[in-house]
C-alpha cells in the first residue's frame, strides 16, 4: 500500500509539473523573430506593441499589427447550421490580418508595404466557406436548437489545469473564435498552437456531442 | 486511502458512462485507433479527421476531408418508381466516399499521407458496408422528394409530414434520410427504429398495408432454413416485427427492382411460406405434378402489367398482393383476404384494380388470352375462354359468375342449393385435405382439388368421380333422379362424366338452351356423329328429359328418347 501510495504521489506530482511547467512561444512557427523580413529580430512586436496600439478592433490587445481591410469574406454555410455567422469581428479579424493573405507579414509598427505573404497551409484565405465557422454566438439557445453541441455555460472546457467550462475558457464575449482552439502563444505545448489535445479528437468533442 | 479510492472509482464510473452514451465515440464510425470495430486506424487516435477538418474543407461543409469519389453509379430503377433519379449528390457523395469502396479509407484533404488501417485494410471491405457503383440494388437516394412525387406515386406521405427523424436534405432524400452517421441510436445508424418498419414508413404508406397480416403476424420462423429475416437484428423474431424487411432490403437487394431479399421471385414467399413461418406449407403444393409454375418463369411478371395477361408466367404475386393480404374469410364468390388487393378481368372482360370475386383473379390469363393452350377435351363446341364459358346468359354454366340456370339438381349435397356460388378455386385447387386452400398444385390433372377421371371405359367407384360426387351426391345420380340413364352410363357403360358434361359451361355465342342445357357439350374424342343424319347434339325436352342423336361406344343414337 505505501508504495502504491508513493507512485500515487510522484503520478499527480508529474501531471502537475506538466501544466504546471509554462510552454514558450519560443522556436514556435509564431516565433518570427528569425525571419528574413523580421528586420527587429523580436518575437512580441509582430503583433504587439507595448503604446500608441491600434484600437480600430474591439478588444485588440496592444495591436500593433496592420489590419485587414476584407470585410466580404465567404462565409461558412450549411444546412445543418443553426448558428448565425456572420463576418469575422474581433480578435479573429487580428488573426486574418496575417492568414488572409492580404496583409505582408511585415506590415506591423510603421511598415506598410511589405511584401511577405502567408502561404502554404497556414494561409486561410478570403474564403471562410471552407473553414469551421467563427464569429458567432454560441450559448445555451443554439446548443439546444442545434442538439449536437453541449451547453457552453455548463459543459467543461476539459483544458489541462482549468475547472473552467467552454464559456469561460474558450469563448470569447461568447462567441467561438479563432481563439476558441487555437492559442497563438503555445501556452499549452499543442500541436498546431492549439489549445489542447486534439488526440481522440478532444478539441472537436469538447463543444460537438457527438 | 478510502477517499483516493472512491475518486478513483468516480472517475472510471464517469468514462464508463461518457463512453455509453449515445456517441460516435462508441460506434464504428470511430474508425481510430480506439475505435471499437475491425476497420480502425493503427495509430491515428482522431475520430472526427476520417470525415472532417476544420480548415481547407471540400466540399466545403461539412467542412468534409475527403476526395469526390467521382464515380458514375448504376442507378437504381423499377417500373414503379415515379422519382427522377440522377446521380448521388450533396451529402450521399460524402458517404459514397468510403462507401463506395474505391477510395482508400485512410486518404483524408487534412493529412499528407493516407492514415494506416489494421489488417491491411486500405478501401472499405467487401461487405454490406460497400455498396460498391452499382446502387440499383439499393434503396435510391438524391431524387427530389415533393409532394408531386407522393401524389404521382400515391404510395408516399407528403413530405410535410416529416417533421420526426426523416429529414430531407434540400428537399431530396439522402441517405441522412435514413442513417445520422454520428449516432447508433438502433442499429447501422438509423434514425428511427427499423421494428416494425417504423423507419421505412415514415415515407411509405404503402396502399392496404395498414390492414394486411404481414404487417400484424405474430409468427416465428421455427429454424429451418433458408433464414426468412437474413438481414434483420435477430431481435426481431416474427413476421410484424420484421414488416417490410419480410421481402424487401435497403441495400445490397437480391432483386434490384424493388429491392427484394432474394431472387427469383418467388423465394420472397416461399421463405416463409414452406410451413417454417406460416402454418400452411405453400411450397409444398409446388412439387407436384400439376401446378400454376411459378418456378417456370422469372423476371417476367412486373407489377405494371396489363391487367389481362399478355405475356405468359405466373407469379405468387398474380393472385395474391403482400402488402394487401389478410385473413378475413369471405364466400363465394367474393374474394377472400389472401386473395385482397388483386388486380383482375372482371365478367364483361374489363379490368378491375381490385378484384371484388375470385374469378376475376383467374381471367387475368383463363380469358382468351393470346398464349391460351387447346382445350384439354375436344368438343362439339370450342371455346378457350373461360370467361364466355361462365357467362350469366348462357344456356348452362357451373355458378361461378352467376347463380346456375338450373332450377332442379336433386344431386346437390347440402348446404349447396341451386342458388349457390362456387368458386374456381372449390374444383381447381391442391389436393389432399389438409392442403391450403387455392389452385397452388395438385397431383391430379388441370390441379383439380380431387380426382376427376376422364378416360373412357373408367369403372364407375366413389374416387373415381371423387370431384363431382363431393357436390352431387353419388346416390342420387347413380338412382337416376334426374336423367333417367346416369347409372347405366355411368356406371354400366363406363362413360365418364366429360363424356357429355362440359364442367365450366358453353357460350351463349355459340350454343342454346335445347341442345346445352344441363353443361351438355360432347366429348367427340368418344361421341362421334350418329350415322343416320349425321347429328352429334343433344336435345332438351323438359325436365330430366331429352334425346340424344350420336354413336357412343358403337350405338348409334339415333334420336333415342330419354323420357
Amino acid at each position: 500500500m505505501k508504495r502504491f501510495n508513493l507512485f500515487f504521489t510522484m503520478f499527480v506530482a508529474l501531471l502537475f509539473a506538466q501544466v504546471g511547467f509554462s510552454q514558450t512561444m519560443v522556436g514556435t512557427s509564431h516565433d518570427f523573430s528569425g525571419d528574413t523580413w523580421n528586420a527587429t529580430g523580436e518575437i512580441c512586436i509582430v503583433c504587439h506593441t507595448p503604446h500608441n496600439a491600434i484600437t480600430s478592433v474591439a478588444e485588440a490587445p496592444l495591436w500593433n499589427h496592420q489590419v485587414t481591410a476584407v470585410t466580404n469574406y465567404a462565409l461558412y454555410a450549411s444546412s445543418t447550421t443553426n448558428a448565425t455567422i456572420g463576418q469575422p469581428d474581433a480578435s479573429s479579424k487580428l488573426c486574418l490580418s496575417c492568414h488572409d493573405g492580404t496583409v505582408a507579414m511585415e506590415n506591423f509598427g510603421a511598415t506598410n508595404n511589405g511584401t511577405h505573404f502567408m502561404t502554404g497551409p497556414s494561409l486561410v484565405g478570403t474564403s471562410l466557406a471552407n473553414d469551421h465557422p467563427v464569429s458567432f454566438t454560441y450559448d445555451a439557445a443554439l446548443a439546444t436548437t442545434d442538439g449536437g453541441l453541449w451547453d457552453p455555460a455548463t459543459h467543461p472546457s476539459g483544458i489541462p489545469g482549468s475547472g473552467g467550462t467552454i464559456a469561460t475558457d474558450m469563448l470569447i464575449g461568447g462567441k467561438m473564435q479563432c481563439a476558441s482552439c487555437h492559442d497563438v502563444h503555445n501556452s499549452g505545448g499543442v500541436t498546431s498552437l492549439l489549445l489542447k489535445s486534439n488526440a481522440v479528437s478532444a478539441l472537436c468533442l469538447t463543444c460537438h456531442k457527438k | 486511502m478510502n477517499k483516493i479510492f472512491f475518486i478513483c472509482f468516480c472517475i472510471i464510473i464517469g468514462i464508463s458512462i461518457r463512453s455509453n452514451s449515445q456517441s460516435i465515440v462508441t460506434t464504428v464510425h470511430n474508425m481510430s485507433v480506439s475505435g471499437p470495430g475491425t476497420i480502425k486506424a493503427t495509430t491515428e487516435s482522431e475520430i472526427c479527421i476520417f470525415c472532417h477538418t476544420p480548415h481547407n474543407s471540400r466540399p466545403d461543409h461539412p467542412l468534409w476531408n475527403r476526395n469526390d469519389p467521382g464515380s458514375t453509379y448504376v442507378l437504381y430503377n423499377s417500373s414503379t418508381t415515379q422519382a427522377t433519379m440522377g446521380q448521388p449528390d450533396g451529402s450521399a457523395v460524402l458517404c459514397l466516399s468510403c462507401h463506395d469502396g474505391t477510395i482508400a479509407l485512410g486518404n483524408v484533404l487534412s493529412r499528407t499521407t493516407n492514415i494506416t488501417f489494421a489488417s491491411g485494410i486500405t478501401t472499405m471491405p467487401a461487405g454490406k458496408s460497400n455498396l460498391t457503383t452499382d446502387l440499383a440494388n439499393d434503396h435510391p437516394v438524391s431524387f427530389v422528394y415533393n409532394s408531386a412525387l407522393a401524389s404521382a406515386d400515391g404510395e408516399l406521405k407528403d413530405p410535410s409530414t416529416l417533421t420526426g427523424a426523416v429529414k430531407l436534405e434540400n428537399s431530396k432524400m439522402q441517405c441522412t434520410s435514413c442513417h445520422d452517421p454520428h449516432k447508433n441510436l438502433y442499429t447501422d445508424f438509423l434514425v428511427a427504429n427499423s421494428l416494425n418498419s417504423e423507419l421505412c414508413l415514415n415515407c411509405h404508406q404503402t396502399t392496404y398495408w395498414t390492414t394486411s397480416t404481414h404487417k400484424t403476424s405474430t409468427k416465428t420462423w421455427n429454424g429451418t432454413a433458408p433464414d426468412p429475416w437474413p438481414h434483420t437484428p435477430a431481435t426481431f423474431t416474427n413476421v410484424a416485427q420484421n414488416a417490410c424487411e419480410n421481402c424487401h432490403n435497403p441495400h445490397s437487394a437480391a432483386t434490384k427492382p424493388r429491392l427484394m431479399n432474394f431472387t427469383p421471385e418467388e423465394n420472397n414467399c416461399l421463405d416463409c411460406h414452406n410451413a417454417n413461418v406460416a402454418a400452411k406449407n405453400i411450397q409444398a403444393q409446388f412439387a407436384k405434378t400439376y401446378k400454376h409454375n411459378i418456378y417456370g418463369y422469372t423476371g417476367v411478371h412486373d407489377p405494371m402489367e396489363a391487367n389481362w395477361a399478355i405475356t405468359k408466367h405466373v407469379e405468387c404475386e398474380d393472385c395474391h398482393n403482400p402488402h394487401a393480404t389478410n385473413a378475413t374469410t369471405a364466400v363465394a364468390p367474393f374474394v377472400n383476404g389472401f386473395n385482397a388487393g388483386v388486380k383482375g378481368i372482371n365478367q364483361s372482360g374489363n379490368p378491375v384494380n381490385q378484384a371484388l370475386y375470385e374469378y376475376e383473379i383467374c381471367y387475368r390469363c383463363h380469358s382468351g388470352n393470346p398464349w391460351s393452350p387447346a382445350a384439354v377435351t375436344p368438343r362439339v363446341i370450342v371455346q378457350n375462354n373461360t370467361r364466355l364459358e361462365f357467362a350469366p346468359g348462357n344456356p348452362s354454366f357451373h355458378s361461378v359468375a352467376a347463380v346456375g340456370v338450373n332450377t332442379s339438381v336433386p344431386s346437390l349435397i347440402a348446404p349447396w342449393t341451386i342458388t349457390s356460388r362456387i368458386y374456381c378455386s372449390d374444383c381447381h385447387a391442391s389436393d389432399g385435405a389438409s392442403s391450403p386452400a387455392g389452385s397452388h398444385g395438385s397431383i391430379y390433372p388441370r390441379i383439380l382439388k380431387l380426382q376427376y377421371s376422364t378416360a373412357n371405359n373408367t369403372t364407375e367407384s366413389a374416387a373415381a368421380y371423387a370431384l363431382c360426387y363431393s357436390c352431387h351426391s353419388r346416390t342420387s345420380i347413380l338412382n337416376d333422379i334426374s336423367f333417367k340413364e346416369h347409372k347405366k352410363h355411368i356406371q354400366g357403360e363406363k362413360t365418364p362424366c366429360n363424356a357429355c358434361h362440359d364442367p365450366h359451361g358453353i357460350s351463349s355465342s355459340q350454343g342454346n338452351s335445347i341442345n346445352n342445357s344441363n353443361l351438355i357439350n360432347f366429348w367427340t374424342g368418344i361421341n362421334t356423329p350418329s350415322p343416320g343424319n349425321g347429328a352429334i347434339r343433344f336435345e332438351d325436352q323438359g325436365l330430366y328429359r331429352g334425346r340424344c342423336f350420336l354413336t357412343c361406344h358403337g350405338e348409334d343414337h339415333d334420336g333415342w328418347n330419354y323420357p
